[in-house]
C-alpha cells in the first residue's frame, strides 16, 4: 500500500495552470479560487492536511493526476510551515509567522526554485503565472490558518509535539526552502 | 563452559538433577504448591545427595526432537546426529524442520484444518521468512525472505520516540524502552491515514503513557506514546517507511511465494497461512494480512475473468491467515505436540540404527517414506 493519492485527480471542468487545478475552496480568503458549492465540506486543503502525516513518511510517490500535483504543493508548504515553528511558539505568534510566510515569495511550480520543477508542465504566459500565483497565495493563507487550528490543541502553550515530530520528515525527500 | 583458546574448561556442570526424596515431600514446600522448585542441579545435587534423589536425565533413555532451519545442509544434520548419539548417548533422535513444527503448532487455533499444508510466516528478530509447506514437505525453491523483522521495528520506534522529543529517556535505556513500547502498546491498523484522524478525534483513548525506571539512578519517568503504536507494525505493509532498497510489502511477498509454488498446492497454501515468531504478535496482524492478501488474489481473479470476456468463472480462492495463542514459541510448541504423537517414535532414528549404518541415516526422513 503506497502513499495516498488525491481524490481530486478525476475532477474535470476545472481550469489547470502549470499542472495545478484551480479547485474550489471553502474559504473566506479573497482570491481567484472558484466559489465552492455550499454543500462541499471537505476541499483539497482539508484532504492535503489529512494526508500530510501519512504521506510525509513516504519517499516515493507516483503522480496520477493534477489533484496529486496540488497535493504535493500543499504538503511541501505545510512542512515548510512546521519548520518555522519552535516548541515554544505561541498560537498568536504562529498565526503571524505563518501568515507572512504564506503571502511572501509565493513560489509556483514553474519557478526554477520549486523542488519538483521538472515534474510539472510549464506556463504559457505571464498572465497565467500571475493568476496561479494569486490562487496559490490564497491556498497558502488558508493552509496556514487551518494548520494553526490543528496544531494548537490547547494542551500546552506551544504547538502539538505530535505534529512537530514531522518537521524532519520530507515527503518525496523534498522541501521548499 | 569456558573461553575459546583455554586448555581447560572454567566451569563444569555435571548433567545431574537432584529431586526430593519421598519423605521430604511432606515438608513445607508441598503445602505451598512450590514443590516443583525444590531441586538442585550439577555439583549441588551431588552435595545434597542425602536428601535428594539423583537423576541423570541426558544419560537416560530419552528420545530427542531437534529442529533445523529449512534448506539445512544434510552434513549439518549428520554432525548433529553424531554429537547426540555419541556424546550424549541418546536413545533416539528426530530432526524436524522448524516451519513444519510451526504448522503443527497452529492446530490449536480455533477452526484449524489440522493439515501439514500451509504457508508459514516466521518473523523473529533478524529476518522474516515465508515458507510454503505441502503435506509436511518444504517447497525449498519457493521460500522468500524479507530483510525486515523485530529489530527494524524496534529501531523505527526508537527513531519515532526521538522525533517527538522524548528527552527523558536515558540513551543507554533507549533501545530497551523502544522494545518494551513495541511489545506492550503496538497494534495493526486498517488504514494509516484514518488512524491519524482517530488520534486527533479521541486523544485520551489513543495516546498512551509509558512509565519506566532509569536503570542507573532508579528514578522513574514517563514517556508519551503516540503514532508509533500503529506505525511500528506498519513497516511490514509499507517497508518504504524504513528501508530504501527493499520496498515489497509482506502481503505481496506471501502472494508471490504462493504463486511460484506448484499449482496444485496453491489453494491449500492460501487457505492456511500460519504465523510464527515474536514479530507476528501485533494485535490484528493476521486480520490485516488476510485482508491485504485477499485483495491481491481477488484482484487477479477478477482481472483474468475480465480478460476471458466473462466466459470463465473462477472458483473463489479462500485466503485464511491463522493466528493463535502460541505464536511466540510456535516452533517449540509444535515440537512438543509432535513428540507426543505415537508416530514420533516410529519416525525417529534409533541408536541401534545409528550404530548399524552411521550418521547417514539422518539424510532420510521416514515421514515421506510412502511418497518416495
Amino acid at each position: 500500500m503506497p502513499a495516498y493519492h488525491s481524490t481530486f485527480n478525476s475532477i474535470e471542468n476545472v481550469r489547470v495552470i502549470n499542472g495545478l487545478p484551480l479547485l474550489p475552496l471553502v474559504t473566506r480568503t479573497r482570491g481567484p479560487a472558484p466559489y465552492a458549492d455550499p454543500s462541499m465540506t471537505r476541499d483539497a486543503i482539508d484532504e492535503a492536511l489529512e494526508l500530510f502525516r501519512p504521506n510525509s513518511l513516504f519517499k516515493n510517490f507516483e503522480i496520477k493526476g493534477n489533484g496529486d500535483r496540488l497535493l504535493i504543493y500543499i504538503i511541501l508548504f505545510t512542512s515548510q510551515c512546521l519548520n518555522r515553528l519552535r516548541p515554544t511558539t505561541t498560537q498568536s505568534e504562529a498565526t503571524k509567522t505563518l501568515y507572512s510566510l504564506a503571502v511572501a515569495n509565493v513560489v509556483i511550480p514553474a519557478d526554477a526554485t520549486f523542488p519538483l520543477h521538472n515534474m510539472y508542465p510549464g506556463v504559457s504566459d505571464k498572465s497565467e503565472s500571475d493568476t496561479l500565483r494569486q490562487y496559490l497565495t490564497q491556498v497558502r493563507q488558508e493552509v496556514a490558518q487551518r494548520l494553526v487550528t490543528l496544531i494548537y490543541t490547547g494542551e500546552s502553550v506551544g504547538p502539538s509535539k505530535w505534529w512537530m515530530s514531522f518537521q524532519k520528515r520530507h515527503f518525496m525527500g523534498k522541501s521548499m526552502a | 563452559m569456558g573461553f575459546a583458546g583455554n586448555t581447560d574448561p572454567q566451569f563444569v556442570i555435571p548433567t545431574v538433577i537432584g529431586l526430593p526424596n519421598q519423605q521430604s515431600r511432606y515438608g513445607i514446600a508441598s503445602k505451598r504448591g512450590i514443590e516443583d522448585l525444590d531441586f538442585h542441579i550439577g555439583d549441588e545435587a551431588t552435595a545434597n545427595s542425602k536428601s535428594y534423589n539423583l537423576n541423570y536425565p541426558i544419560r537416560h533413555d530419552h528420545y530427542f526432537l531437534l529442529t533445523e532451519p529449512p534448506l539445512n545442509a544434510p552434513e549439518n544434520r549428520e554432525q548433529m546426529a553424531e554429537i547426540f548419539f555419541e556424546s550424549f548417548n541418546v536413545q533416539g533422535l528426530y530432526i524436524a524442520v522448524q516451519a513444519v513444527l510451526a504448522l503443527a503448532a497452529s492446530w490449536t487455533a480455533k477452526g484449524s484444518q489440522q493439515t501439514l499444508t500451509g504457508t508459514v510466516i516466521d518473523s523473529g528478530d533478524g529476518v522474516t521468512h515465508v515458507i510454503p509447506v505441502a503435506e509436511g514437505y518444504v517447497l525449498g525453491s519457493s521460500i522468500k525472505h524479507i530483510p525486515i523483522a523485530g529489530r527494524d521495528i524496534t529501531a523505527f520506534v526508537q527513531q519515532l520516540l526521538r522525533d517527538h522529543g522524548e528527552t527523558n529517556i536515558p540513551p543507554e535505556d533507549s533501545l530497551d524502552i523502544a522494545r518494551r513500547i513495541k511489545e506492550q502498546h503496538s497494534y495493526t491498523c486498517h488504514d494509516m491515514a484514518k488512524e491519524f484522524l482517530k488520534f486527533d478525534a479521541e486523544p485520551v483513548k489513543y495516546y498512551k503513557q509509558f512509565d519506566a525506571v532509569n536503570s542507573i539512578n532508579q528514578q522513574s519517568y514517563t514517556i508519551d506514546v503516540g503514532y508509533e503504536r500503529f506505525l511500528a507494525p506498519e513497516i511490514f505493509f509499507n517497508p518504504e517507511l524504513v528501508s530504501s532498497n527493499f520496498l515489497t510489502p509482506l502481503p505481496e511477498v506471501v502472494d508471490t511465494c504462493i504463486q511460484v509454488s506448484p499449482i496444485d498446492t496453491r489453494r491449500g497454501l492460501y487457505s492456511n497461512i500460519v504465523l510464527s515468531g515474536g514479530s507476528t504478535m501485533f494485535k490484528d496482524f493476521g486480520k490485516r494480512l488476510q485482508r491485504d492478501i485477499k485483495r491481491l488474489v481477488d484482484g487477479r481473479v477478477k482481472k483474468s475473468e475480465e480478460l476471458s470476456g466473462g466466459r470463465l468463472q473462477a472458483k473463489p480462492i479462500d485466503v485464511n491467515v491463522v493466528a493463535h495463542k502460541k505464536q511466540r514459541h510456535a516452533v517449540w510448541f509444535g515440537g512438543s505436540i509432535m513428540a507426543c504423537t505415537d508416530q514420533f517414535y516410529q519416525f525417529s532414528h534409533t541408536k541401534a540404527e545409528y550404530e548399524e549404518y552411521g550418521p547417514s541415516i539422518c539424510r532420510h526422513n521416514r515421514v515421506f517414506e510412502s511418497l518416495a
